[in-house]
């Protein structure tokens, strides 16, 4: 099954009487979640707030986000896949045995009793994090969530929303999504778009090295990526836009300081739910912003690069 | 005192964020990844107390050093915010999804000034 059973935070606020949490730690990563949109806010149809909400936390690690649960699953790490297929057999009424449940960490008890109250909820939403998609199965264990809330719509209605982090990466892959077709891991190098994550995905092509320059924009790779990654941005030609140094910026050979979006910078942010939200500065900068540097960027290659001999067809012939 | 598993789990924390905010090219935000959060249970069985350094190696072949505390993690789990180190360990392949494996990794953690 594909795609995705979704909403927007607008109708979680105003409908959601049950929250999954899966992977997540939105106490610490996402700390306006709790108050705007998913536990204490009042809604239309959750006329006293927290009291008529459920919110249930699924993790490998009782983190801060725990306390703000009602009920907390300690599942062991990278069972989640197994967890998430247990509780698709369950909703539908197969039988399931105990001895393997117990393998994930969780007793068939609790499983039962959850897929009970998914069921009974007027409106679920399972919010699922980076313990999902960053573990062992990685887009496999994504899709069993995605599939877990289609098939609660058989008895109510139930959504799936991944908690986006990092300002606008939300916005990244929708814009990519509407001007190439396709959200990330996408080649232009033929003229038109080519997607294959492993392949064209930026990890990948550091790793194997086959890109010879680099140009980041409000990303610190040098971070956050595999060490060989790192190891061939330093070699290459790299480029950072970014308002503060960072561990990229150390190793770019050209760092470009740049506004700060939202707050010295005009734009658009897409939230989590893909809602674009218009971002007015409150602050002038001394500093450009990346959509000017880039303009002047891209003004500069242009007036460098010379036009293409015209092409004619059929070329010259010999007698 | 010999080597002992772990798994290790990466993520972040609210006051990692907060020191982002601030600039990462500074010594606290250096400080908060490069600390390892243990069970107190595991760290008296790995012989070390919480300010020691502790030397970790992934299943991927990276190596890393780091500070260790004492938190609220499950026994035979070690956490840390990602940053630099965790870099190190993490594995070079995606499994043809772009995302190289940034979470639960099996390492093997040793004592370096005990």
């Amino acid at each position: 099954m594909g795609g995705k059973v979704s909403c927007t935070l607008g109708e979680v606020k105003n409908r959601a009487d049950f929250i999954v949490y899966w992977g997540g730690n939105p106490a610490e990563c996402h700390p306006r979640h709790f108050t705007k949109y998913t536990l204490t806010q009042k809604g239309k149809f959750i006329p006293n707030g927290r009291k008529d909400r459920t919110m249930v936390l699924v993790d490998i690690r009782e983190t801060p986000s725990a306390k703000a649960a009602d009920i907390f699953l300690q599942v062991r790490p990278s069972k989640d896949f197994e967890v998430i297929t247990t509780l698709r057999a369950l909703i539908k009424g197969q039988p399931v045995a105990r001895d393997m449940v117990a393998e994930t960490g969780l007793t068939l008890d609790q499983l039962q009793d959850l897929a009970e109250r998914m069921k009974r909820a007027r409106f679920g939403v399972l919010f699922f994090g980076m313990g999902l998609s960053m573990t062992r199965g990685k887009h496999m264990n994504s899709a069993a969530i995605l599939t877990l809330a289609a098939e609660l719509n058989a008895f109510t209605k139930f959504v799936a929303m991944p908690m986006r982090g990092h300002g606008n990466v939300t916005g990244g892959d929708v814009i990519m999504r509407w001007t190439t077709g396709y959200p990330f891991g996408v080649n232009l190098a033929r003229g038109y778009p080519r997607f294959n994550p492993g392949e064209f995905s930026t990890v990948d092509l550091l790793i194997r090295g086959d890109c010879d320059a680099a140009l980041i924009v409000g990303a610190d790779p040098g971070a956050t990526m595999p060490q060989p990654a790192i190891d061939h941005l330093a070699r290459i030609p790299t480029i950072v836009l970014d308002p503060k140094l960072t561990h990229t910026s150390r190793l770019a050979r050209v760092h470009i300081t740049t506004a700060v979006t939202g707050i010295s910078a005009p734009g658009t942010v897409y939230r989590m739910d893909e809602i674009p939200l218009p971002l007015r500065p409150a602050l002038k900068s001394p500093y450009p912003t990346d959509e000017e540097v880039l303009r002047r960027i891209h003004m500069a290659v242009a007036a460098r690069s010379r036009p293409a001999p015209p092409v004619v067809w059929p070329g010259p012939v010999a007698v | 005192m010999a080597a002992m598993r772990f798994i290790m789990n990466a993520g972040r924390t609210s006051k990692q964020g907060q020191q982002i905010n601030v600039g990462k090219d500074n010594p606290e935000y250096d400080a908060i990844v490069s600390t390892l959060t243990f069970h107190p249970d595991d760290l008296k069985t790995l012989g070390v107390t919480a300010g020691m350094t502790v030397r970790v190696r992934s299943e991927y072949g990276g190596v890393a050093d780091f500070r260790c505390q004492e938190g609220k993690v499950p026994r035979g789990m070690i956490f840390v915010p990602y940053g630099p180190p965790t870099c190190r360990l993490m594995g070079t392949t995606t499994d043809g999804t772009g995302m190289p494996t940034s979470k639960n990794w099996e390492v093997e953690v040793e004592p370096v000034d005990a």
